[in-house]
């Protein structure tokens, strides 16, 4: 499922990265790659995705992270 | 004679680069841009031991690849050799994913050295971080460090001075191992020449040519043949190489972290402040009223400089009498009066609001509070091509729009900081909104209410439509993508380094300022100043000469003077009308303009009997939309350090606002 499609406080594993080498770039280089675990703290409507991964607190613009594919555990 | 070493310091955001730059540097820095390119460029030196140490402060971003200017300045300032040492910090609260930046600079021959810095948020969060380890492994010296801690620098020099007498380089061998098991990656590196670009390994170009890095493709197709590009390409395509190294490069630094950082895993959690900000229907009146309590709290730091600037404007009186008794000619008692006396008493005013505004909001950057302001703001700003954070300046605008400009400094893109400046112009800041209401009730009552209305809407029409204009220039289109940043832990700032940043600071803008200013007022002065007793001066026949046009902008000569006059200082515009329609000393108008007094008693009967109701709208709206003043003019190109851009601007503003008054005149004579 996609990234902004998860609920609140649900936790996922990143499965697939889409996007141009760009964002892919710019994505893995806060540090969401395949494999890495995330947990949802914030989805709301006009408002950027708030994700928690590798100790850090990402806010993630909401049509950016189409391309970012996970699997809920 | 001992001999110069540079520094530079890399660092994703939020890495505290800042903070040990101005701690480092202090007072002894300068800022501009790099040659030709929109990018803030920061220096400053230091001595330590006997030898003397340049400073470069290298722009902020997450990686090394070449997506912005930012990133390829980064790259091209390190591999050519500029640095001989370069300083990567990471962020030991998040050491796994701020260790990215290391693993992204392995390769790289230039000799570096590892800051694990907010040493003391990691020690709160529970973690233990073996650096002796984390040195070892990367074979460079890598300490923990709190660069807002006053004590702890020594560590820092002592790492320096290592890195720069062992000049080693990162050890890269087991993340090339980890490199080698990308499918194409050793075939890529096999027809990778040794000296492609210097100072960089054939490993790191043969990673970036996997993630399709536009530099070093670019480069690929220059040096290499036809069809060894074409065999490089056929190895790159199908593999999603950034993806791929970027997972080696992760592993990488787990590998590095393995058994010397230990940590509680906890899942996240948002603070109590947090969870205001980050509320869907609370977050943006928490940030608004974040903001509007800076905005006050400016003013605390700022009056015992207001105050002083006050107190210098009053010697104009003394110096003038002493002038006059000792048989001063008039004209030079008026230059040093009315030029330089209140010239410098409006800049001492304005630099207080700097100063406070430069301090707080500063202070709401480094705790991390501006983070969460980008985040709240990230959708309705990103629609104007901006950061999250240019809510800031604009609401400061309200107040004065130098302190507006002064406030941009915490936007990290050069282009957006310039565009935000530009829009912040259209808010009509406090002295506009001491003519407006005024002068809105008295020529249309209770109207006046739909007037400021109507002002306000124009106003943020005039943001939109001036973004679109300037936006195209200022912000390429591929910049332009959403946010993608972390919201860093609230840590405590370092005081000495802000204090002393927030001076050096206000101490450059009163220089550029000053200038600019003197400049400004000198000419004006010059053209508004009656030599002789029989004598007019230039602006009065420059403006009864070209009335015939401006009343087709609504605005008769006394008017059309009076919008120039605003262009210097808008509290003055008033008193100018007033000097203007009573047939009054006519070079005491622009006295008039820059220090904001001599209202004549009777003004309002003065101003119905000589202006019409359209010609009164066509003026508020001329004022108002008018470059703020001539302080705001000089504090912009301090912000922003381009002639050019600010001359667009304020000719932009200029013209803009006449045009303005010559559709609410034209309307008016439809109304009225």
């Amino acid at each position: 499922m996609k990234l902004s499609d998860l609920g609140e406080n649900k936790n996922a594993i990143v499965a697939k990265l889409g996007g141009d080498s760009r964002f892919i770039s710019r994505i893995t280089s806060i540090g969401l790659t395949p494999g890495c675990r995330l947990q949802v703290v914030k989805n709301d409507r006009n408002r950027p995705v708030l994700v928690y991964s590798r100790d850090t607190m990402i806010a993630l613009n909401r049509s950016e992270c189409g391309g970012i594919e996970v699997t809920e555990v | 004679m001992s001999e110069k070493v540079t520094i530079a310091l890399l660092g994703q955001p939020n890495s505290g680069k800042s903070t040990l730059f101005n701690a480092l540097t202090g007072l002894r820095q300068h800022v501009g841009n790099w040659p030709g390119k929109t990018v803030e460029k920061k220096e400053g030196s230091f001595t330590y031991g006997s030898k003397e140490y340049d400073v470069a402060d290298l722009p902020g971003s997450y990686s090394l690849s070449a997506n912005s200017d930012e990133e390829v300045i980064t790259r091209d300032f390190i591999a050519s050799g500029n640095a001989d040492v370069v300083c990567i910090l990471a962020d030991s609260s998040q050491l796994e994913r701020s260790l990215f930046m290391v693993a992204d600079y392995a390769g790289i021959t230039v000799p570096c050295f590892v800051i694990l810095n907010m040493a003391d948020v990691a020690a709160a969060q529970g973690k233990k971080i073996d650096a002796g380890l984390i040195a070892q492994r990367l074979g460079v010296p890598a300490i923990l460090f709190s660069a807002n801690d006053k004590k702890g620098y020594e560590p820092f020099y002592k790492a320096l001075e290592q890195a720069v007498n062992k000049k080693k380089t990162l050890d890269v061998s087991s993340l090339e191992a980890s490199y080698e098991k990308i499918e194409g990656y050793q075939k890529v590196k096999k027809l990778m020449p040794e000296d492609l670009i210097p100072g960089y390994s054939p490993m790191w170009l043969a990673a970036k040519t996997l993630e399709n890095d536009p530099v070093v493709l670019a480069k690929l197709k220059n040096t290499l043949d036809a069809e060894t590009v074409s065999k490089i390409d056929g190895y790159r395509k199908g593999v999603q190489g950034a993806v791929e190294t970027g997972s080696a490069k992760f592993a990488w630094i787990d590998e590095i972290l393995s058994g010397a950082l230990i940590e509680k895993k906890e899942s996240a959690a948002l603070g109590k402040l947090d969870r205001i900000y980050t509320h869907k229907v609370w977050g943006k009146p928490a940030v608004v009223l974040t903001i509007l309590l800076g905005l006050i709290a400016s003013f605390i730091p700022a009056l015992p400089l207001m105050g002083f600037g006050k107190a210098f404007g009053m010697l104009k009186e003394p110096v003038t009498a002493a002038l006059t008794s000792a048989g001063c000619p008039d004209f030079i008692i008026s230059i040093i009066c009315t030029v330089f006396i209140q010239s410098l008493s409006y800049i001492f005013q304005m630099l207080g609001f700097v100063f406070g505004v430069t301090l707080v909001f500063g202070l709401l950057e480094e705790v991390g509070v501006m983070a969460r302001v980008s985040y709240v703001f990230d959708n309705t700003m990103g629609k104007l091509g901006l950061q999250g954070k240019s809510v800031m300046p604009f609401l400061v605008s309200f107040g004065c729009t130098m302190g507006g400009a002064a406030g941009t400094r915490v936007i990290d893109n050069w282009g957006q900081k310039v565009l935000t400046i530009a829009l912040a112009w259209a808010v009509p800041c406090g002295a506009a909104w001491a003519v407006i209401p005024m002068l809105s009730s008295l020529f249309f009552g209770p109207g006046a209410v739909l007037v400021i209305v109507v002002i306000l809407l124009t106003m943020l029409l005039h943001m939109w439509i001036t973004a679109k204009i300037f936006g195209r220039g200022l912000v390429k289109e591929e910049d332009r993508y959403g946010m993608i940043m972390e919201l860093p832990p609230y840590h405590k700032p370092k005081w000495g380094a802000l204090l002393r940043y927030v001076l050096g600071r206000t101490k450059d803008t009163f220089v550029r300022v000053t200038k600019v200013v003197l400049l400004v007022c000198a000419i004006f002065w010059l053209i508004s100043y009656s030599f002789s007793a029989d004598s007019v001066p230039i602006l009065y026949r420059i403006g009864t000469a070209i009335e015939p046009v401006t009343k087709l902008f609504g605005l008769n000569w006394q008017l059309f003077v009076a919008f120039v006059a605003s262009s210097v200082g808008k509290e003055g515009a008033l008193g100018v009308i007033s000097a203007l329609f009573t047939g009054g000393n006519f070079a005491g108008a622009f006295n008039q303009a820059m220090s904001g007094g001599g209202v004549a008693s009777n003004l309002n009967e003065i101003l119905l009997a000589n202006v019409t109701k359209p010609e009164a709208l066509a003026f508020i709206f001329a004022i108002t939309f008018n470059m703020p003043c001539v302080v705001a003019l000089a504090a912009t190109y301090q912000e922003i350090h381009s002639a050019k851009w600010t001359a667009k601007i304020a000719v932009y503003y200029t013209l803009t606002a006449l045009l303005l008054a010559a559709v609410v005149y034209h309307i008016g004579l439809l109304i009225f």
